[in-house]
């Protein structure tokens, strides 16, 4: 299952994103930050949230095409190294 | 409502009372002897009206210049240098302080005789002004500490000291004054002074007292201070010269029965003094966007500064105009010979003041911008230069009103020759504030009430203003977040608070962003904080990543500047 966001993920967008985020029953979901110029926090807790609960059911994350800015972002946090960024 | 702007507004009722206080300060010493000496008393604390200008002389000769500087390099970031400003301006201020109380014992007798007032009236004042020493030792210390608490952001405690003054002098004064006389009443100012400083020293325990001790100054630095001060001091120079001409002139060409209606009419000019208010409110902003080389800032502070100073001044004017008599009942003028005249005299000077107004504002402004012969020049003109010229003038044509008129008419006079004057210096764009050019184009400034979608709203705004101008990427993303991150945590600080913050982008050496709120004070650039949220990790790696960080409370705000 692979899910596109667009647009900033803030503060204020990121319970938005979140209270639309279904993963079903996919064991493999493939969030896809090609459309996110900008993320902060409230985005980092988002993914490390969602990776939490796909490991709790045997599943996987995955963190697709990010861009420069939201990657850097990953690499200062350290989150880089925990979620699987492809 | 902008920070600068609202920082400036609640500065203003403070400034504007404590220039209120010191005006009754004056006048409480001439109250309390003249209601419980008489008149023998109130002519012998008349008689002191000398010493009480040459140690308000010697306290703004090290106040103003200090408050200025000091607040200059704090927004430089300078912290040593700015307390090696306030070091050396608290030596002097108690070196002065002595050095004035020495030379008022050596010369007390041979000034007094020199007054040639009566065997009672001189052996009183002789009483008083021995007694005034101390006081005289202790007022410049009392006075540069009150405008550095206020510098510091601490308008309150100034106020309050002032409040201290006031009342302590008025309280000690009273029975001690009815005990020994005259120098009861000079004992109880010299105590009021001593409270006025001990109220000053709560700042010392306040969190984010900038006001401390450091060697970093030289002693060539006095003639700095001293250079700023001067500038300031020129209004009270110009006035006092003012009034000796003036004093000449009328009783040479009218006689002595016009000196009442002189009389008010300087009242009335001295009204202006509470206008001064507008100018101190706007110090410890101003200078602090000066040092900080923002001119964007600094004209929104003066901008808000000028239409209080015009509200203020068109306001008095307005009020006098409509009502005349209040200056009249305050000096006690009811005989029908000199009341219609009065009344004329005050209705006519009275359309001065929205000129004077502005004159003490931007005598003040310029010294802050370091242009101290522009403020001299521009002060002297309105307040002595001008008035000189034409009171004689219009006094031949049309008698005492032609007098009056002039002194009307004079300020605005010298006013619009200032601004011809500086429109041809700094063109149309420089004009009024004749600010560094070239540096505003790559300004800006956002302000906001923090929550969370306005943090978000002006943390995207920054991104965009950096696309917009080339600064790409990395930088810009990093821009962005730094916003909304740092603000967000300040907002948790804060919580259930209503904070004001601003946001300042600046491209003219590399990309800086300067960070200023009124929450509660702490350091957010301090990468080794107790981290307790995933937002405070993040912020904390941040400042990791962000080398060049300072923190410093300014003017009782916290300002956090980062360099990307």
């Amino acid at each position: 299952m692979t899910i596109a966001v667009s647009g900033r993920v803030d503060t204020v967008t990121a319970p938005e994103l979140e209270a639309s985020l279904n993963f079903g029953d996919a064991t493999c979901v493939v969030i896809d930050l090609a459309g996110v110029p900008y993320m902060s926090s409230a985005g980092l807790r988002l993914l490390l949230a969602s990776h939490k609960k796909m490991l709790a059911k045997g599943g996987e994350l995955q963190i697709a095409n990010a861009q420069e800015a939201v990657r850097e972002v990953l690499d200062i946090t350290g989150f880089s190294g925990i979620l699987n960024l492809v | 409502m902008t920070f600068a702007t609202s920082k400036f507004n609640s500065f203003l009722p403070a400034a504007t009372f404590a220039m209120a206080a010191e005006f009754l300060m004056g006048l409480s010493d001439s109250i309390i002897c003249g209601h419980i000496l008489g008149e023998t008393g109130l002519s012998a604390v008349n008689l002191m009206q000398l010493v009480f200008e040459l140690v308000t002389f010697v306290g703004m000769m090290v106040t103003v210049g200090t408050s200025v500087l000091f607040a200059t390099e704090l927004g430089a970031l300078h912290v040593r240098r700015a307390q090696g400003y306030f070091t050396l301006g608290t030596i002097s201020a108690v070196a002065f302080g002595l050095l004035t109380a020495a030379v008022l014992a050596a010369v007390r007798t041979p000034v007094i005789a020199a007054f040639g007032a009566s065997q009672a009236v001189s052996s009183m004042a002789a009483s008083y002004w021995l007694w005034f020493l101390p006081a005289a030792a202790l007022q410049p210390l009392a006075f540069y500490l009150g405008a550095m608490c206020y510098a510091d952001g601490d308008a309150r405690l100034s106020f309050c000291s002032y409040l201290a003054q006031l009342l302590g002098n008025c309280l000690m004064s009273v029975p001690l004054t009815m005990a020994y006389g005259a120098a009861g009443c000079a004992v109880g100012t010299g105590l009021g002074s001593l409270a006025a400083i001990v109220v000053l020293l709560f700042h010392f325990r306040r969190k984010g007292c900038m006001l401390g001790w450091s060697r970093h100054f030289i002693f060539a630095d006095i003639l700095k201070i001293s250079g700023k001060s001067f500038g300031d001091a020129s209004k009270n120079i110009g006035k006092a010269a003012l009034m000796f001409a003036l004093n000449a002139y009328v009783i040479a060409k009218f006689g002595s029965e016009m000196l009442p209606v002189l009389a008010v009419v300087v009242m009335t000019i001295g009204i202006s003094e509470m206008f001064n208010g507008v100018a101190n409110a706007a110090q410890p902003l101003a200078s602090v966007y000066i040092g900080e080389k923002n001119p964007v800032l600094t004209k929104r502070v003066m901008h808000a500064a000028l239409v209080a100073s015009l509200v203020e001044g068109g306001g008095v004017m307005l009020l006098l105009l409509a009502f005349p008599g209040l200056m009249l009942s305050l000096v006690g003028i009811s005989s029908p010979a000199t009341v219609p005249e009065a009344r004329l005299a005050v209705r006519i000077v009275s359309a001065s003041l929205p000129s004077l107004s502005l004159v003490l504002l931007f005598n003040s402004y310029y010294v802050f911008i370091g242009r101290e012969r522009l403020s001299s020049i521009m002060t002297i003109l309105a307040v002595f230069g001008l008035p000189v010229a034409l009171f004689p003038l219009f006094g031949s044509c049309w008698g005492a009103h032609g007098v009056w008129g002039a002194l009307g008419l004079a300020p605005a006079l010298a006013l619009g020759l200032v601004a011809l004057y500086v429109l041809a210096r700094g063109g149309r764009s420089g004009f009024p504030f004749l600010l560094p050019k070239g540096r505003e184009a790559a300004l800006r400034a956002f302000d906001l009430e923090l929550d969370p979608v306005s943090i978000c709203g002006v943390s995207a705004s920054v991104g965009a203003h950096l696309g917009a101008n080339g600064v790409m990427g990395r930088r810009a993303s990093k821009a962005a977040l730094l916003v909304e991150e740092a603000l967000m945590v300040v907002h948790d600080r804060n919580s259930g608070r209503r904070v004001k913050a601003e946001v300042t982008v600046d491209l003219n050496d590399g990309l800086m962003i300067v960070l200023r709120d009124d929450g509660v004070i702490f350091n957010i650039t301090d990468a080794d904080a107790r981290v307790s949220s995933l937002r405070g990790y993040l912020v904390s790696n941040l400042m990791t990543a962000i080398p060049v960080r300072r923190n410093l409370t300014t003017t009782g705000f916290n300002r956090n500047v980062f360099k990307l």
